[in-house]
């Protein structure tokens, strides 16, 4: 039996990995290029990022404070999982472009 | 059905988000016949990859005359390493083409780059000095 939530955030924290790879080569070109489009690169890697460290946050909250929301939150951890694992396979594809 | 209708009025995202948003350069040079899609492709290409910056100024600098990896490894100040795979990824996504097909040929903008060099110019701008 695969436990899907601890699954889901392994795959969380390499969404983080992943995008902190993608804010250093944004980051990078910003301090070259000063445009709308860096600065706009940069900000929506860093909302992704905000995104999967709340996800990491919220199984957090979910494990350590509360056995009974732990159960109910057992029952859909699938879907979670499979929500970070397509992001996960989504910034892959983005990281090898733009470190290429 | 017709409740979520209600609640959720179908409308399309366009009508809600100024256009000006989705144009690249704004409206101040609407003379120049610049292909947008391609304008988007290069900025993603210079502003969103490592060394974005040195492939636009590869593109800057054999846009006149045609130079081979090692002349413009030395113009830029740059790894001959570093230049040639520049060069490669830059002929995978169609932007440089070899002038002649032997060993040490000089490269050149390929025909759609050249034909939005205007784009090129504008990243350029952006890149300045350094």
């Amino acid at each position: 039996m695969v436990d899907f939530m601890l699954a889901a955030v392994v795959s969380a924290f390499l969404n983080i990995g992943l995008l902190g790879v993608a804010i250093g080569t944004y980051v990078q070109n910003l301090r070259v290029i000063r445009s709308y489009y860096t600065s706009g690169l940069v900000l929506v890697a860093f909302l992704l990022m905000i995104q999967n460290i709340v996800i990491v946050l919220f199984w957090f909250t979910l494990y350590m404070d509360d056995k009974a929301l732990m159960m109910s939150a057992d029952m859909v951890a699938h879907y979670l999982f499979s929500i970070n694992v397509i992001q996960t396979i989504g910034l892959s594809v983005l990281v090898w472009i733009t470190r290429r | 059905m017709i409740g979520s209708l209600v609640i959720f009025p179908v409308f399309s995202i366009m009508q809600i988000i100024p256009k000006s948003i989705f144009s690249f350069s704004g409206t101040e040079n609407g003379q120049s016949e610049e292909n947008p899609r391609f304008k988007m492709i290069l900025w993603m290409f210079v502003a969103g990859t490592r060394g974005g910056a040195n492939r636009a100024r590869i593109l800057n600098l054999i846009k006149e005359t045609p130079m081979n990896a090692h002349k413009i490894a030395k113009s830029l100040n740059l790894d001959h390493k570093t230049v040639a795979h520049h060069l490669k990824i830059l002929t995978k996504n169609d932007l440089v083409e070899k002038a002649e097909k032997t060993y040490g040929a000089e490269y050149q903008l390929s025909g759609i780059m050249s034909k939005n060099q205007n784009v090129l110019e504008e990243i350029m701008n952006k890149i300045g000095t350094k």
